[in-house]
């Protein structure tokens, strides 16, 4: 190993060594938003679990194994209100399929080196680790994702633990403004990519948005099918007109057979 | 504890399931378009209208923190300064208004 006398590169090159490189760090880094948002929703979590008569071994097991947000609050109301397990967790299923199409569409995007990488990184993807990992900009390979999820998963579990021994320790105040923190995570990833695609990223977040509202609203859906369904139809909307507008730019004689016909 | 153990395996098969599927196939463009265009579907679904029942005594609470984090996303780079802002500006929401 070269000896320098510049402090940073000899940093850098031992770090460049071991696990803990520049894209873990970076995936961590960018977790602390949703470090932020997890940690106070899953101090709720915690709470209720007590409440439902759970043990503390066996909320932080739920919260370490499952990782997801609405149906662990879902299967605690259900748990409580003395629900059949199957029915339980086949509501946690219709809820987070969902999640189906977010690995499907990592997979575009990490640059995974091979299927152990893959089956590790399923385990921890969600709503908030897939909006992170998609938009970001830099190399997202799995080293990336590695500080993305532990971070993220630090959050959702560290929570947890807390919500049950602690109850609520911050001011009810400011738990209640924090609420806000996971929506706010999303605006931010969102106008990035407006700015950059301008009005088609666009009209597919506003549609999504309104679709959602509608099915969720109107047709009375639950959340997790609201959500999933929103999402399919704004991005089959969009993807057909993009593919339309792709297939006219590659064939100008296209145009005129459709002006003709 | 059998709902913790039935949701971790539905959960995980849930996300590995891409992968099993996808092994040794190349992705039709068609689905890589719909694929990559889904994120910014899925944040604007994410935000609406899970703001409103996130607040539902003020939702106007959170939608001013969710409006402040667009607002600061829009001119400065990263992620806390949002989240941070919005926190801020969704607590002074519901203390004065």
């Amino acid at each position: 190993m070269a000896v320098s006398i510049d402090g940073q590169s000899i940093l850098e090159m031992h770090s460049d060594m071991n696990f803990f490189n520049c894209d873990f760090r970076r995936g961590a880094v960018s977790a602390i938003p949703i470090f932020i948002g997890y940690f106070t929703a899953s101090t709720a979590f915690g709470l209720l679990a007590r409440g439902a008569g759970l043990s503390g071994l066996q909320s932080i097991l739920f919260s370490a194994t499952n990782l997801t947000g609405a149906a662990q609050f879902l299967a605690i109301n259900l748990i409580a209100s003395g629900a059949f397990p199957l029915e339980i967790v086949f509501s946690i299923f219709l809820i987070n399929l969902r999640y189906f199409l977010m690995t499907a569409s990592l997979l575009i995007k990490v640059k995974y080196k091979n299927n152990l990488e893959k089956y590790l990184a399923a385990f921890a993807v969600t709503d908030e680790v897939f909006s992170v990992a998609m938009v970001d900009s830099g190399n997202v390979n799995v080293r990336f994702m590695a500080g993305l999820q532990l971070t993220s998963w630090s959050g959702w579990v560290l929570g947890t633990v807390a919500g049950f021994f602690a109850g609520t320790f911050l001011p009810p105040a400011l738990s209640a403004a924090m609420q806000v923190a996971l929506f706010a995570l999303f605006a931010a990833l969102l106008v990035p990519e407006i700015k950059k695609d301008k009005l088609i990223a666009f009209l597919t977040a506003l549609g999504a948005a309104l679709l959602n509202t509608f099915f969720y609203y109107v047709l009375k859906l639950s959340a997790g099918w609201s959500l999933a369904i929103a999402m399919i139809i704004a991005s089959l909307a969009a993807t057909i007109f993009l593919s339309r507008q792709n297939a006219l730019k590659k064939s100008p004689g296209e145009r005129e057979f459709r002006k003709n016909g | 504890m059998a709902v913790i153990i039935g949701g971790a395996i539905v959960n995980y098969v849930i996300r590995v399931a891409p992968v099993l599927l996808s092994k040794g196939r190349r992705m039709p463009p068609f689905l890589a378009t719909f694929l990559n265009i889904m994120p910014v579907a899925a944040l604007g679904a994410l935000i609406f209208p899970g703001i409103i029942e996130s607040f539902p005594e003020k939702p106007i609470a959170g939608i001013a923190g969710v409006f402040v984090a667009a607002l600061v996303s829009y001119f400065a780079d990263g992620l806390v300064f949002p989240v941070v802002a919005a926190i801020a500006a969704s607590w002074f929401t519901m203390r004065f208004f």
